[in-house]
């Protein structure tokens, strides 16, 4: 990491307390970083905390029934502390999210120009006509062809691979330093995915926007991200740059993570699935959150484990980390 | 869009065919012989006679509804039996007062109930949400004499702000009018307000939950730009299928509440004329009202094209 993080979590911790007084903790301890024109990946299955992670950095988390504690560092502000007017400020300006359903987060009322000019007109004291051609500027720039006519379109004209790019032109409008991605091509054809990847790594060189990669797909990881915080049961499990990540993964929930994807450079075998369940993350253990699914298990695993360092650049939240003397 | 306005349009001919016949034939199962009526204590058979050969009720019925078709379509409703003057006449006599009255009556039903649907699913689960729903339930279910005459007891008996009953137009004088009509209209409103109330409230719940929502606030625009123009717009579709339904219900006037007020619309035309039998009022006014209830939903389905660009196309 060579320049200071623009973007640093410290501690986030998440709880939604329901209706019935049932408290759970989405989000428990997560720390990770980034840096200006660097991508993270978060990584993790549906449930793990990841969303709710993104969201409350955007400050989108329902102010009803939920209580976050830690720090969210964006530009050196913390924004837990600061106004929702204050942060209203800086979401879609400084701080913009593109989310994983294409297909319904463009307004079916509005044509998708109306929705980017309305989102540049927010935050910039331009014109509406100025802003209109900023729009197809943008729309142009996320290969949207005849962009000045797709202008008037209502966004169900639109596939969902091109809502997507409408999705992208609209948070980059204002140049934002940070961009969160939610999943956002995992709604997506395959052939789609690939377009959309590639067009946000050639955005991110041209702007130098930091993202925030959130999927659960390591194919995804592996292909755009520079590093990746694995997340599991509301926790950073393991964090590390993508090389190292993948040749060796210092969690024993990150290997099972990829025992899971298939392999060409290998005999077919059965792929190997994690055995047991996410634990109840009202009633979370006391001990490792993976414990009761890990090969590795010891009796020290009651107790939980740091997010500790295991290497330059990485961490893992194991007591048996490093991994590479258990596989010998 | 033309297409489908002319598709609607097409529509409308067989269903206001089938509600033309529906009017004459339940006119014609009614109890009781309108010559008779008229003849009153006359029982001479020759008089009675006369008068069915008059009003072509000798004919067979057929035949009655092709006449009485006929001269709908020239305008001519019939005549009164009763009151000896053309329906058409007493049509356009009573219309504007009921039309007055609808008028007023959705705009306080508008205004309350969608003000109170939106702050109620954006405060959800809060006092506020609370408090709105019991009011509007009691507005649903307060009976709308019970209302009308606790209004007068307050307003015109013991404050003599208003006056208790009667009805002057506003071509004469605009606030003696607006003074008379204030308390029905607003008897009539919170009635539908109560329901345009709980529907705007559901589907501003649905639009505050979706995810153009999200996206909105994501764009970091203000509560009341999300709440007002992007989940607004997306929730009005019910209430404008409501709104028209509740219009078309008013312009058939207001029974009870016409009563209470004294006031001379259409509720009040059409009671008489059903318990004098007279046929041609009723037929008349029935046919205006079930015509109106089946345009207003028509502007209904041109109110969903225009709120809903998916139908444009």
């Amino acid at each position: 990491m060579s320049e200071a993080p623009i973007l640093s979590v410290e501690d986030l911790a998440v709880t939604f307390s329901g209706p019935d007084g049932r408290r759970t903790r989405a989000v428990d301890g997560v720390s990770f970083s980034v840096s200006p024109g660097r991508t993270l990946g978060i990584v993790g299955e549906s449930g793990c905390g990841k969303s709710v992670t993104s969201l409350s950095v955007m400050g989108l988390l329902p102010k009803v029934g939920t209580a976050i504690s830690g720090r969210i560092l964006f530009e050196g502000r913390d924004l837990l502390r600061e106004s929702e007017r204050s942060l209203r400020d800086l979401r879609g300006d400084r701080l913009a999210m593109i989310f994983q359903e294409p297909m319904t987060s463009l307004n079916p009322s509005y044509t998708i120009g109306d929705q980017i000019v309305e989102a540049i007109v927010r935050h910039r004291a331009i014109g509406r006509r100025e802003a209109a051609q900023r729009a197809v500027e943008m729309l142009e720039r996320v290969r949207i062809p005849e962009p000045a006519a797709r202008f008037h379109d209502y966004p169900h004209k639109l596939s969902g691979g091109m809502r997507q790019r409408v999705m992208i032109a609209m948070a980059l409008a204002c140049e934002p330093r940070l961009l969160i991605a939610d999943e956002p091509t995992t709604a997506l054809d395959v052939t789609i995915q690939a377009q959309i990847l590639e067009l946000m790594r050639a955005l991110r060189e041209e702007t130098g926007t930091a993202i925030v990669l959130i999927t659960h797909d390591l194919g995804v990881v592996a292909e755009v991200c520079d590093e990746v915080a694995v997340m599991y049961a509301g926790q950073v499990v393991e964090r590390a740059p993508v090389e190292e990540l993948f040749r060796f993964p210092q969690h024993p929930y990150t290997v099972g993570l990829m025992g899971s994807l298939p392999r060409f450079d290998r005999p077919r075998t059965r792929l190997a699935a994690i055995e047991g369940a996410v634990p109840d993350m009202s009633r979370p253990p006391e001990g490792c959150r993976f414990a009761a699914r890990c090969p590795f298990r010891i009796p020290r695993c009651e107790t939980m484990p740091e997010l500790a360092p295991v290497g330059p650049d990485r961490s893992a939240r194991c007591w048996r980390a490093p991994l590479e003397e258990l596989a010998a | 869009m033309l297409q489908l306005i002319g598709k609607r349009l097409a529509q409308l001919v067989p269903t206001l065919f089938f509600v033309s016949v529906l009017i004459f034939s339940l006119q014609h199962l009614l109890p009781g012989d309108p010559a008779l009526v008229m003849a009153g204590e006359e029982r001479d058979p020759v008089v009675i006679e006369q008068i069915r050969k008059q009003y072509g009720l000798d004919q067979p019925v057929p035949v009655q509804y092709v006449m009485w078709i006929g001269n709908v379509f020239t305008g001519d409703l019939g005549e009164s039996m009763r009151l000896k003057v053309p329906v058409s006449e007493l049509i356009v006599q009573k219309l504007p007062v009921t039309l007055q009255l609808a008028v007023m009556a959705m705009i306080v039903a508008l205004v309350l109930g969608v003000a109170a649907g939106v702050l109620s699913a954006v405060k959800k689960d809060s006092a506020w949400d609370y408090v709105i729903n019991v009011v509007g339930l009691a507005g649903i279910s307060t009976p709308n004499f019970w209302l009308g005459i606790m209004l007068i007891l307050l307003f015109a008996v013991n404050l003599g702000w208003l006056p208790a009953s009667g009805y002057v137009s506003p071509f004469e004088d605009l606030q003696r009018s607006l003074a008379t009509t204030i308390m029905p209209a607003f008897v009539l409103g919170t009635a539908i307000a109560g329901v345009i109330m709980r529907h705007t409230r559901s589907a501003m719940l649905q639009a505050l939950a979706s995810d153009y929502v999200r996206t909105a606030r994501a764009k970091g625009l203000s509560e009341r730009v999300v709440v007002w123009k992007h989940a607004m717009r997306n929730a009005l579709t019910p209430v404008i299928t409501l709104g028209a339904l509740e219009f078309g219900t008013l312009l058939s006037g207001a029974v009870l509440t016409e009563q209470i007020f004294s006031i001379p619309g259409f509720g009040k035309l059409i009671v008489d004329a059903v318990f004098n039998r007279d046929y041609a009022v009723v037929q008349g006014v029935v046919l205006v009202t079930a015509t109106t209830y089946i345009l207003l939903n028509l502007l209904a389905d041109l109110g969903y094209i225009l709120a809903n660009p998916r139908l444009r196309t």
